[in-house]
């Protein structure tokens, strides 16, 4: 397997509240390769998120901190790299797009200038030429009419076309690694098969590497090539989509796919995953699912399991499904 | 623009309303205006005579209109006190107001902006503490009691500058620091917290993920967010230095509308009283149109 272009090694993320530390993400690894989409899956606050917003430093802190690991990229730390340097990796190496396009555009200035100091940021060029670089970031996120829209501001703008705007800003200075959370969740479905077909192309025709971040299976399935499961801030299975899909060897990843409606089976209720998600004040020394989980053994509240190779996958489980 | 052309009109209904409420309240609260212009030893008849030649014994609601007919040909009267023409006496008044409350302004924000920009990007750190300290003080603190204080301290103690009067930029100091105290605690605050709201932002997350630089963030792009509300306290602070000027002026001795002001009152110079008083309120009307206009310009949304 040839080498990973970026490497998050038992990443913790911890707040700090009122005297009080919890980590919310713990022990996060994963590696991301070249001209590979990778999904980052699980519901709502198991801190997907978190893990993507700690790999550039631009999670609120405090309260938030990164507790330990690393994050290798180009043979750097990104967690260690002094603030000159990191910003030379932000929206240069890797950028981000966000969850809510609307409000993640400053409402004070137009999209061009927006655009060109993002691309001045990082390159020594004139108006101009900024100006021409960041039309061409414009047509290449799918907007038809780059010229109108460069004259902008974010209020103008539909959801759809603010989020072409952010894949712009993301794609401007040409990065090789995009992190996307939740592209698609605050746009009508429509418009998120677009912005999901554009995020393809890059990948096609650029060759750019991209996390995902989504809650939602279906975008899972459709585009991504490995998925990582994260469940209460711990991955409990990471492996290519096909595999994971066809046999997912982690109870909760099991339960999760089993909870998705399937267009043409009968009609009956779907399965749910019985109890709920711990709070980072319950985590106990045993696995974050065992409470929930039906293939409960003794260990498992125990002892945590550790991130380990199956098959081609690498599930958390002490008693994985065969 | 729709609501600048109502403001405007509103303005002008202000004002009429204003003039003659100025008009009636003078004449009302008693007092009388032969004691400065006539001596001491003048009889009752003499006093009535000079009513009668100035207008003041007809009924107030003829001497109003009597009052408007002339300002409507340009004629602001004349003084009671000296007959000195108003419009010659005025101009040289405007000027010296003009210059200490447009230094005042100048000086707040000048100030005001930088020591909340420097309080909010070195949050909880001694230097904001200790700006956000003065500020409060700037605020509780009476100004008349600040000016007394400060002639204290920079006249009469250190003899740094001069205690009143005018001439060089010396004597500008000290009534323009007073006149400015309030303004620009509110300034320093109102920035510190704005820029402090703007910063937790998703827009800011955005170009930190961008690279942007932090000075760049803080000086561009959350600045400009956090100077809308100023252009509305900007607005309104026109007419609160307008009003702070009775005060100031009188104590500095500095020769301007407010000091004028105070003096015709206590003379009951009517004419005097009622164009400087509109002046005020032609002043604060005009600060919240200006702050209308101003919000409009600056905001993209209003301006589109």
């Amino acid at each position: 397997m040839t080498r990973a272009l970026l490497g998050v090694e038992k990443l913790s993320v911890g707040v700090h509240v009122s005297g009080l530390s919890y980590d919310i993400v713990r022990d996060v690894s994963f590696d991301l390769y070249q001209n590979e989409i990778l999904a980052v899956v699980g519901e709502s606050g198991c801190g997907k998120s978190l893990t993507a917003l700690s790999m550039l430093s631009l999670q609120s802190s405090p309260p938030l901190r990164v507790t330990s690991g690393v994050v290798m990229f180009g043979g750097k730390d990104l967690l260690t790299l002094p603030r000159a340097e990191l910003r030379m990796v932000r929206g240069k190496e890797i950028s981000m797009i966000f969850q809510d396009p609307m409000s993640a555009l400053d409402p004070m200035f137009t999209v061009g200038t927006l655009l060109t100091t993002a691309v001045r940021a990082h390159q020594n060029v004139n108006k101009a030429r900024a100006e021409e670089i960041s039309l061409a970031a414009l047509a290449d996120a799918g907007i038809e009419d780059p010229r109108r829209r460069f004259g902008e501001y974010a209020f103008q703008l539909s959801g759809g076309i603010s989020q072409r705007v952010m894949i712009a800003l993301a794609l401007v200075n040409n990065p090789k690694v995009i992190i996307a959370d939740e592209p698609t969740t605050a746009l009508d479905v429509t418009v998120q098969a677009q912005i999901l077909e554009r995020l393809l192309v890059l990948k096609k025709e650029r060759g750019m590497s991209i996390i995902l971040i989504t809650h939602n299976l279906g975008v899972v399935a459709s585009v991504a090539d490995r998925v990582a499961v994260m469940y209460s801030g711990e991955i409990v299975e990471t492996g290519s989509v096909a595999e994971v899909f066809r046999g997912a060897q982690h109870p909760y990843s099991h339960g999760l796919l089993r909870a998705v409606p399937r267009l043409g089976s009968a009609a009956q209720s779907l399965t749910a995953i019985p109890g709920r998600v711990p709070q980072p004040t319950e985590i106990s020394a045993g696995c974050v699912f065992a409470p929930r989980c039906e293939r409960v053994k003794p260990m498992c509240h125990e002892m945590r399991p550790a991130l380990e190779i199956r098959r081609s996958s690498a599930v958390r489980c002490h008693n994985p499904i065969d | 623009m729709k609501a600048v052309f109502r403001r405007t009109l509103t303005m002008l209904l202000l004002l009429l309303v204003s003039s003659f409420a100025v008009f009636a309240a003078i004449r009302l609260s008693g007092g009388d205006v032969t004691a400065a212009r006539l001596p001491a030893s003048a009889s009752a008849a003499d006093r009535a005579l000079f009513r009668q030649q100035v207008g003041l014994d007809k009924p107030i609601i003829n001497q109003y209109f009597t009052y408007l007919r002339k300002l409507a040909t340009g004629d602001l009267g004349n003084s009671l006190t000296n007959n000195a023409k108003l419009s010659t006496l005025a101009t040289e008044k405007i000027r010296n107001s003009l210059i200490l409350g447009g230094s005042s302004m100048v000086v707040i924000f000048a100030l005001g902006i930088p020591l909340g920009m420097l309080a909010a990007m070195r949050r909880n750190s001694w230097l904001d503490t200790g700006i956000t300290s003065i500020s409060v003080a700037g605020m509780a603190i009476p100004n008349f009691w600040l000016a007394l204080i400060s002639i204290y301290v920079f006249s009469t103690l250190l003899g740094w500058l001069p205690s009143a009067g005018q001439g060089g930029i010396r004597y500008l100091i000290l009534p323009t620091l007073v006149l400015s105290a309030e303004g620009i605690a509110l300034t320093v605050r109102m920035t510190r917290s704005a820029m402090l709201e703007n910063l937790g932002q998703d827009f800011v997350r955005t170009l930190r993920a961008a690279g942007v630089s932090e000075r760049r963030i803080h000086f561009k792009h959350v600045l400009r967010s956090s100077l809308m509300p100023l252009i509305s306290l900007a607005g309104l602070r026109i007419g609160q230095i307008a009003g702070y000027a009775l005060v100031v002026e009188t104590i500095f001795g500095w020769a301007g509308v407010g000091q004028a002001l105070v003096n015709a009152v206590l003379r009951r110079d009517y004419p005097v009283v009622q164009l400087f008083s509109l002046l005020l309120v032609v002043l604060v009307t005009f600060g919240n149109l200006m702050a209308t206009v101003g919000y409009t310009v600056a905001n993209p949304r209003l301006r589109k």
